[in-house]
């Protein structure tokens, strides 16, 4: 026994002496950089100094922002269509088909409202509003570095879709986030998103997005940060009924009461629903389908009153990835400019059209 | 009464306006007269602005919406929350709704007012079902809006909730327009049931164009408790014996939950209405094509008094 | 206490009482009332609108049925339900054809949780119903029928009006 034991201690003395030449540290992946962000984060607002511009100047400025954007810059809640030509190459376009992975939209919720099918049956929709989307960048597979390396080996399938929306004024905007935006030819963009795109359905830098993108009687799954609640108890975070008010019950009416058991499972076991911050996550909301499309307004109307996020923030839409429910044509063409204000899907009732009667049998 | 008559004098004034809009319906060579005889009353500006577009003669004017609209159409008022507002979102709506009341005539009602509602049912027999009751309450805004109607049917109270813009809905019939006391009318559901027993075959009551909608000061009975809310709480002008059956303690817990400063409270009163300008801003928008709808209702209306006397002989 | 409750039962149930009756209720009355139930589970009070001799005398009485099971997997009772009901010391069926809790836009709701009487087989023991019934009804009860054998239909038969 104790023989084994100092021809092991001997053993391990040997082996540090070798090791120093064939070092294997289990915890290498510890001293990596977990988290590199992404080129396009960067500092957006420019610390406005009150430097007593003259009305001259400033108009000079104004001047120069017409000048480079040639457009009727700063139009709010207007979609500019404007495309320039870049220099960018990206893959040829390929017949279409269900596995290619296509670009998304940024969007704002702004509301919900009931609409009718056929059948007089009510459905509650959720309105999207597509805003001002600019394709500003697409970074081929080969050169995309993900902000984080994946567990599962990385085959390179996708390329990543730069996508701005919202023009702003760049005077407001940092010099290099605004240069984010140079190579593309659109205006400085208030919020800029990255969609992971087959190459095969890559898109040109300056392209402008709108709600065309999709078509209706589609699905789409709907990204967005959830309302903010901020740090809640278990009644209202995970719906717990609390206890009695009265009946000798005393501190504890809105507890979670018993946490774990004893014995060999002594121990709070992982995801037990504690109080915690609730709210601000990122959700998707999977499977929507559009039941009617404004081309004017660029709304899309979709199923449900489950979008995360409140009135008026940001969502970003993209194909739905369940299976059953993924498009079986071709993506509607944006060229096609046979333009039709309101598309309704062919179960939902228009409001134009007569009351809904049925027939008698 | 002193109340009512308030209102009536209020209402008097604004239907001297309405009056004069069916004047300016008639053949464009009528207009300028009509035009000319608005002047002097105060709602003629309105009048004018309809003759001068029928005639295209004077440059266009900003359409000055007449002040009752929001009592008439308040759906089309959004909901004052803002964190639930957007522009767009409203304004799509607000077309929806136009789009819808081309379609079918909703008429002008307030609460107290006795309806009949014609819908299309799959269930029932002739897949079309009617019900007359009286507006017990009208609640939510845009294409949301839903009023109850309210009835006892075979010594029966029944209760059917319809929503305004459903499209199932073929056909609503004001037969009596008034308005009550209150706001809403929930009371009525503790009342005696002869407060809401309606005919089913009530004939519309024909109200004089021009005459304000009255006020039916009617004070309700009330059973005894126990009741479905606690109504001496809520200061209703509509109940008669109130009194009769709450006891000292109720009297007290009453007093205790009144409010009486809300009413000077501007900030609660900002925050749970729309503002003027931006009522009027939603008004002058939709205010064309509801003044269309006006008219043509009003057409209609004078073509079926026309067609009846034909069908006595 | 029993007394008591029949005492209310029937004040509450007869509306266009006299007011000297009411008084009287007032001033006998220490018990709290409770108003009908806006849910039908077990022991809601129910009432009886057929014209079955059972049912009427119950009612006249002022012991109206309670619920004591709703066949559903809910355990709460939704229109066209069939619910085991006690009235007057028996074990009787019967089926909901009128709530008071808040309905769907377009269906009726009632003042009161009515109940027409049936058999095993579904055939009702009176011959008329002399309230209205919600035309959802015939929807509900066909699909009733098909689904568990019984002919439920026969209580549409015997209905004096739909809303």
């Amino acid at each position: 026994m104790l023989r084994t034991v100092i021809s092991d201690l001997a053993r391990l003395r040997l082996g540090n002496g070798s090791v120093s030449i064939t070092q294997v540290r289990e915890k290498g992946h510890l001293n990596r950089p977990r988290l590199r962000n992404p080129h396009w984060f960067l500092r957006k607002k420019r610390t406005v100094h009150d430097d007593f511009v003259t009305s001259e100047n400033r108009n000079f400025v104004k001047e120069v922002l017409h000048h480079t954007y040639n457009s009727s810059a700063l139009t709010r809640d207007e979609q500019t269509h404007e495309k320039k030509l870049t220099n960018e190459t990206i893959p040829e376009k390929q017949p279409w088909s269900q596995e290619l992975r296509r670009c998304g939209v940024i969007a704002r919720k702004i509301g919900q409202y009931p609409l009718w099918l056929k059948n007089g049956e009510k459905i509650r929709t959720t309105l999207l509003q597509v805003v001002d989307n600019h394709v500003i960048k697409y970074v081929p597979p080969e050169e995309y570095r993900p902000t984080r390396r994946p567990n599962v080996p990385y085959s390179k399938k996708y390329g990543c879709v730069l996508v701005g929306a919202e023009s702003t004024d760049p005077t407001l905007l940092t010099k290099e986030y605004c240069g984010l935006f140079s190579n593309s030819g659109v205006m400085p963009k208030k919020n800029v998103a990255r969609f992971m795109v087959s190459p095969q359905s890559a898109l040109e830098a300056g392209t402008p997005l709108n709600v065309r993108h999709f078509r209706v009687g589609e699905f789409v799954d709907v990204r967005g940060k959830t309302v903010d609640h901020g740090f809640q108890g278990v009644v209202k975070r995970h719906g717990f009924k609390g206890m009695p008010a009265s009946h000798g019950v005393t501190k504890t009416h809105r507890r979670p009461g018993n946490i774990g058991g004893g014995g060999e499972k002594g121990r709070v076991w992982p995801g037990t629903k504690l109080p915690g911050h609730m709210g601000n996550r990122w959700r998707i909301t999977k499977g929507l389908r559009i039941w009617r499309i404004n081309t004017k307004y660029n709304v899309l109307w979709v199923q449900g009153s489950a979008v995360p996020g409140s009135t008026n923030g940001l969502v970003y839409i993209y194909d739905t990835i369940l299976p059953l429910r993924k498009p079986k044509d071709a993506p509607p063409n944006y060229e096609d400019n046979t333009l039709i204000e309101d598309i309704w899907f062919e179960q939902v009732h228009n409001f134009k059209d007569e009351s809904i009667t049925y027939k008698p049998e | 009464m002193n109340l009512s008559n308030r209102i009536l004098n209020k209402k008097l004034t604004e239907c001297a306006y309405k009056c004069l809009v069916t004047f300016s319906t008639k053949p464009i060579q009528q207009a300028p007269a009509a035009a000319a005889a608005a002047t002097t009353s105060p709602g003629g500006s309105q009048t004018q602005q309809d003759a001068a577009v029928s005639n295209n003669t004077s440059p266009a004017r900003k359409p000055l919406v007449p002040p009752h609209y929001r009592f008439v159409y308040p759906e089309f008022l959004p909901d004052p929350k803002i964190e639930w507002r957007n522009n767009i979102r409203e304004k799509l709506e607000r077309l929806d709704m136009l789009d819808r009341r081309r379609q079918i005539d909703l008429p002008e009602f307030y609460v107290g007012s006795i309806l009949a509602v014609t819908s299309s049912d799959p269930h029932a027999a002739g897949k079309v079902s009617r019900f007359v009751g009286i507006c017990i309450h009208r609640e939510k805004c845009g294409l949301r809006a839903r009023f109850i109607l309210r009835n006892v049917i075979d010594h029966q109270g029944v209760e059917v909730v319809y929503e305004l813009y459903d499209p199932t809905i073929q056909k609503v019939e004001v037969l009596r327009l008034e308005k009550r006391l209150d706001d809403s009318l929930f009371y009525l559901r503790d009342a005696l049931p002869e407060y809401s027993t309606f005919d089913e075959n009530m004939d519309a009551e024909h109200l004089e164009e021009g005459t304000p909608v009255p006020v039916n000061d009617i004070k309700v009975v009330l059973r005894p408790r126990p009741w479905l809310e606690r109504w001496e709480r809520q200061n209703l002008l509509g109940v008669a014996n109130i009194d009769q059956y709450i006891k000292e303690k109720h009297r007290k817990s009453a007093l205790k939950v009144q409010k009486p400063w809300e009413k000077f409270d501007l900030m609660k009163q900002y925050r749970s209405t729309i503002p003027e300008e931006e009522q009027k801003e939603i008004f002058a928008e939709v205010h064309t094509e509801l003044h269309t709808l006006e008219l043509q209702r009003k057409r209609n209306k004078r073509k079926r008094t026309f067609i009846k006397p034909k069908q006595l002989a | 206490m029993a007394q008591m409750l029949l005492r209310n039962f029937s004040a509450r149930r007869a509306c266009g009482l006299l007011l000297s009756s009411q008084k009287q209720q007032q001033e006998t009355c220490g018990l709290h009332t409770t108003p009908a139930c806006c849910e039908i589970r077990k022991l809601a009070r129910l009432r009886v609108v057929d014209n079955s001799d059972l049912g009427k005398r119950a009612m006249a009485e002022g012991r109206p049925p309670r619920c004591i099971h709703v066949y559903n997997k809910r355990g709460v009772g939704y229109i066209g339900d069939k619910v085991l009901v006690a009235i007057k010391g028996e074990k009787k069926k019967g089926i909901l054809v009128g709530l008071k809790q808040n309905q769907r836009p377009k269906q009726p709701k009632f003042d009161s949780n009515n109940l027409v009487l049936i058999d095993d087989n579904g055939t009702p023991l009176g011959t008329r119903i002399h309230v209205p019934i919600p035309t959802i009804l015939r929807t509900i009860l066909k699909e009733k029928t098909l689904a568990k054998g019984a002919d439920y239909t026969k209580v549409l038969a015997i209905a004096s009006r739909y809303v």
